[in-house]
C-alpha cells in the first residue's frame, strides 16, 4: 500500500439520542446543512488530508449510508491506489463480526486493516461537523514519536462533564484520562480522533481478545491501558470549529450556526471543500409569492411560502402561505399550504399537510421523523 | 431495447454567428442554459434516457469547453465498458485552414464512418443542440420501426408567426410524410395556416444506410455538414415525420436564447422540461447551498447553488455561484456562473456571461427583443463602459 496512514471511520453507532431521526438510518447518514450528510465532513477531511484509503465501519441500519458513499467517487476517493471500503459485520468460523465498543470494532476488522498494512491507523467518528487536516496531526504524531495521539478540543468546565478529559504534562503528553469528570483538571476533551502506531495497537487488541477481552472501547479501556503500560500518548490540540451533533438539540444548533455567514466552519473555503454525493437535480425555483430571508436553499427546492432563518435540503417544497422559521428541513420533505414550522427538524420525505403546525421552542426542538405524515386527513 | 442497438451523433457544428458574443469562445452546444445546464445536456440526456451508450460528439474547433464539460462522460453514465463517449474535433470548415481543408476531401466523413462501424448498432440518431427539449427517443425508434421510409425526422408544431426566416420547417404531405426541409422564409405557407412543422434537426435512420450515404459523400468529395446531408436524405427518400409535443425552444440568435431562458420561468414549462420521467443530466459540481440574506427578495426565478443573494431578483435565471449585492435590482435577466453584481446596480433585459464583475450603482438595460449582452469575464465599473443594446 502506498499510503502510510489508513483511515477508519466508525459509523456503526445507533445514535439513539437523535430519536426518530435515526430510527431507520445510521447517525452519520443524517442530513446536515442543506446538501450534506454528517459523514461528508469526515470523508472530505480524509480526502483533503491525502488519506486516500478509508474503511467505513458500519453496523446499525447501513443501507442509506452505503448508498450515499457508493464507490467514493464523489469525494475523489475512487483512487487507483486506495478508495473507500464499507465494512459490514460478517460471519466467519470464529463467529459473527458484530461489535460492541469502538476498539472492538477495530478488532473485528483486523483482516481488512492487515490487508492494507498501514504504519499508522487514523480512527475517526462519523458524527462530527468540522474541518481538520489529519496530515498535520500525523506530522505531530511523528514529531512526538508517539504511540498514540489523541485529538483534543478545549471545552468549558461545564461541558467537560460530558467528555473524556485528557490531563497532560507541559509537553502535551497525556498522563491521565478521566471519563466525564465532575471536577475536570484540564480543558482538553477527546474528540474521538486517534492516530495509533498500528503494530502496537494490533498487539494490544490481539492479546486482549485472546484473554480477558477487556479492550472494548478506546476511551474507557484502550487509553487507560496504554497509560498504565507507559506508552507515549500525546494530545493534539485542535483549534478550529468542531461540533458533536449527537443530540437533537446539538444537531439543530449546529445547523443554525451553519446558516451564519460568519460561521467559523467557513463552508465556502475552496481550499478545504466539503464534498457530498453528487446528485443532478434541477435548480431551485422560487415563485412570486416566496419570501426568503437569512436562509440556505439548494437544488430542486420549490418555495412559494416564507422561509426565515432556515435550511432547506434538496427536493423540499414549501407551499403558499406557509412559514418555515428557525428550522432545518431534510431532503424530499413536502410542506403544504398555510403550514407553520418553527424551531423544528423535519425528517427526509416527511409530509406536513395543509394548515398543520409543527411548533418547537429554542430548548425543545420539534422533530418530524423520516416519512412521517403530519396533519393530513386520512380519507 | 437491446444494449448497443442504437448509436447517437450529437452534432455541435451549428450556426453560431447570430449568438455572438456568447459563442465567441464556445460552440452553441456549451451555451449555459436554465441555471445549471449546457444546451448539449438536453440531447445528451435524451440519448442516455433511451439507454443509448454509443455517443459521438462532433465539435467545431478544438472543443475545450466541450471536453471540460463532458470529461469521461461519467456524469451521464457514459464511462461504460462497452461503447461510451467519443468526441471528434475540427469539423467546422469555416474554421479550418485551406491546407487542412484540402486534406479532408474524400476523408471528411472518415471519423463518423469509423464510429458508426465500430458501434455495431442497428439504428443511428443524429441530433443538434440548438433545439431544447426532452424527447423520448425510444418512442421515436418505435415510430420509425412501424413505418416504411428509411429516415425519420422530428418536428414541433408551432404558430408560423413565431418563425424567423432562418428557422427550418418540414414540408409535410397530407399523410404526414416529410418531403423536404426548407427555410421558413422560402416555404410557401398559406396565410391561413395556423401550424407549421418546425424542424427539430433530429434524424433517425439505419446505421447501414447512414454509413452508405457517408461513404457516397466521401466518394463525391463532399465537404458539407452532416446536417445538410441529412436534409438531402429527406428530399431523396421522403421521411417519416414524428411530432414532438413537449416543451420546446429553438435557439438561433440572442433574442431566442434569452426568450428560451425566460420561457422556463413559467412553472408549467419548467416542470415539463425538468420533472418528467426523463431526467436532465449535467456535469455535477460540489457547490455550497445558496444563501439568501436578510432583506433579499428573490421571486419568480431560478437559482443554482453556491449563490449569495442580498439584493432583489425578479423573473430571472441565476446560475451557480452568483453574488448579488445589497440594493441591486435584477429583472428579466440571465446571469451566468461566477458573476458578481455590485450594490445598487439595476439590471433589466440583460444576459450576462460567466465570471463578469459589474460594479455598484450602474444601470444595464436592454429590450426583450434585443437583450443587452455582457460577454464573458468583463469587469465593468463605469456607466460609460456599458454599451447600449440600441
Amino acid at each position: 500500500m502506498n499510503n502510510e496512514m489508513l483511515g477508519i471511520i466508525l459509523a456503526g453507532g445507533q445514535g439513539t439520542r437523535l430519536g426518530k431521526l435515526t430510527k431507520d438510518t445510521a447517525k452519520p447518514a443524517v442530513p446536515f446543512g442543506g446538501r450534506y450528510r454528517i459523514i461528508d465532513f469526515t470523508l472530505s477531511n480524509c480526502a483533503n488530508s491525502g488519506v486516500n484509503t478509508v474503511g467505513v465501519i458500519t453496523q446499525y441500519q447501513p443501507l442509506e449510508l452505503n448508498a450515499h458513499i457508493g464507490n467514493g467517487a464523489s469525494w475523489g476517493l475512487d483512487d487507483l491506489n486506495g478508495g473507500v471500503t464499507v465494512l459490514q459485520p460478517y460471519s466467519s468460523t470464529e463467529g459473527e463480526k458484530f461489535f460492541e465498543g469502538t476498539a472492538h470494532a477495530i478488532y473485528q476488522n483486523i483482516e481488512y486493516i492487515d490487508q492494507q498494512n498501514p504504519k499508522y491507523l487514523l480512527v475517526l467518528s462519523g458524527d462530527h461537523i468540522y474541518k481538520m487536516d489529519y496530515d498535520a496531526m500525523l506530522a505531530y504524531h511523528k514529531a512526538k514519536k508517539a504511540s498514540l495521539t489523541v485529538g483534543v478540543i478545549p471545552v468549558t468546565k461545564q461541558e467537560a462533564r460530558r467528555f473524556g478529559m485528557m490531563n497532560t504534562d507541559e509537553t502535551d503528553r497525556i498522563i491521565e484520562f478521566e471519563e466525564k469528570p465532575e471536577h475536570p483538571k484540564s480543558d482538553k476533551a477527546s474528540m474521538g480522533i486517534y492516530i495509533f502506531n498500528w503494530p502496537t495497537l494490533r498487539d494490544y487488541l490481539v492479546k486482549s481478545y485472546a484473554t480477558d477481552k477487556s479492550l472494548e472501547d478506546f476511551g474507557k479501556n484502550v487509553i487507560p491501558s496504554y497509560l498504565a503500560h507507559n506508552e507515549s500518548v500525546y494530545a493534539y490540540a485542535f483549534k478550529g470549529y468542531w461540533r458533536d451533533v449527537g443530540t437533537i438539540q446539538s444537531l439543530w444548533q449546529a445547523n443554525m450556526e451553519f446558516l451564519s455567514p460568519h460561521n467559523r466552519l467557513n463552508i465556502g473555503d475552496r481550499n478545504w471543500r466539503i464534498y457530498s454525493k453528487a446528485q443532478v437535480l434541477p435548480p431551485m425555483f422560487l415563485t412570486d409569492t416566496s419570501q426568503v430571508n437569512n436562509s440556505m436553499i439548494v437544488d430542486s427546492c420549490y418555495v412559494a411560502g416564507e422561509v426565515d432563518h432556515s435550511i432547506l435540503s434538496q427536493r423540499v417544497s414549501v407551499g403558499m402561505g406557509s412559514r418555515v422559521v428557525d428550522s432545518m428541513v431534510m431532503p424530499g420533505a413536502t410542506i403544504g399550504k398555510n403550514v407553520v414550522v418553527d424551531h423544528a427538524l423535519i425528517g427526509e420525505e416527511a409530509v406536513i399537510g395543509d394548515d398543520a403546525i409543527v411548533q418547537g421552542t429554542p430548548t425543545e426542538i420539534a422533530v418530524v421523523g423520516y416519512n412521517e405524515v403530519v396533519g393530513v386527513q386520512q380519507p | 431495447m437491446k444494449r448497443g442497438s442504437v448509436s447517437a451523433i450529437i452534432n455541435l457544428v451549428e450556426p453560431w454567428e447570430a449568438l455572438e458574443p456568447l459563442t465567441t469562445s464556445r460552440p452553441v452546444g456549451t451555451l449555459p442554459f436554465g441555471g445549471r445546464y449546457r444546451l448539449l445536456d438536453f440531447p445528451l440526456s435524451s440519448v442516455i434516457n433511451a439507454g443509448i451508450q454509443n455517443v459521438m460528439v462532433t465539435t467545431p474547433r478544438s472543443g475545450r469547453s466541450v471536453a471540460d464539460h463532458l470529461r469521461s462522460g461519467r456524469d451521464w453514465n457514459l464511462d461504460t465498458i462497452r461503447g461510451g463517449l467519443f468526441t471528434y474535433p475540427y469539423n467546422d470548415l469555416k474554421l479550418v485552414s485551406p491546407e487542412k481543408k484540402a486534406t479532408l476531401i474524400h476523408h471528411y466523413y472518415d471519423n463518423t464512418i469509423l464510429f458508426l462501424k465500430r458501434s455495431h448498432s442497428e439504428y443511428s440518431v443524429v441530433m443538434s443542440t440548438r433545439n431544447v427539449g426532452n424527447i423520448d427517443l425510444k418512442a421515436l425508434i418505435r415510430y420509425h420501426e412501424e413505418r416504411d421510409n428509411p429516415v425519420t425526422t422530428v418536428y414541433k408544431s408551432v404558430d408560423p408567426q413565431t418563425l424567423t426566416p432562418a428557422n427550418t420547417i418540414l414540408q409535410l404531405t397530407d399523410k404526414g410524410m416529410a418531403t423536404a426541409v426548407v427555410p421558413a422564409g422560402k416555404a410557401k405557407l398559406k396565410a391561413t395556416t395556423k401550424k407549421a412543422a418546425k424542424n427539430m434537426d433530429i434524424y433517425l435512420m439505419s446505421t447501414v444506410d447512414l454509413i452508405d450515404s457517408l461513404q457516397e459523400a466521401n466518394r463525391r468529395g463532399d465537404l458539407i455538414s452532416l446536417e445538410e446531408l441529412m436534409k438531402q436524405a429527406v428530399i431523396q427518400h421522403n421521411a417519416n415525420a414524428f411530432e414532438y409535443t413537449g416543451f420546446y425552444a429553438n435557439i438561433h440568435d440572442l433574442a431566442s436564447y434569452y426568450m428560451a431562458n425566460m420561457a422556463i420561468l413559467n412553472e408549467d414549462n419548467f416542470r415539463a422540461l425538468f420533472y418528467s420521467s426523463r431526467r436532465i443530466y449535467t456535469k455535477v459540481k460540489n457547490e455550497i447551498p445558496t444563501f439568501f440574506a436578510q432583506g433579499s427578495q428573490f421571486r419568480a426565478s431560478l437559482c443554482g447553488t453556491g449563490g449569495y443573494i442580498e439584493g432583489q431578483v425578479d423573473h430571472s435565471v441565476i446560475f451557480r455561484n452568483v453574488l448579488i449585492n445589497r440594493g441591486s435590482q435584477i429583472k428579466d435577466a440571465v446571469i451566468m456562473q461566477g458573476t458578481r453584481i455590485g450594490a445598487g446596480t439595476k439590471i433589466e433585459n440583460v444576459v450576462i456571461d460567466k465570471n463578469v464583475v459589474i460594479g455598484p450603482n450602474l444601470v444595464l438595460k436592454g429590450r426583450p427583443e434585443q437583450p443587452l449582452v455582457i460577454s464573458k469575464g468583463q469587469h465593468i465599473f463605469q456607466q460609460a463602459e456599458v454599451v447600449s443594446s440600441d
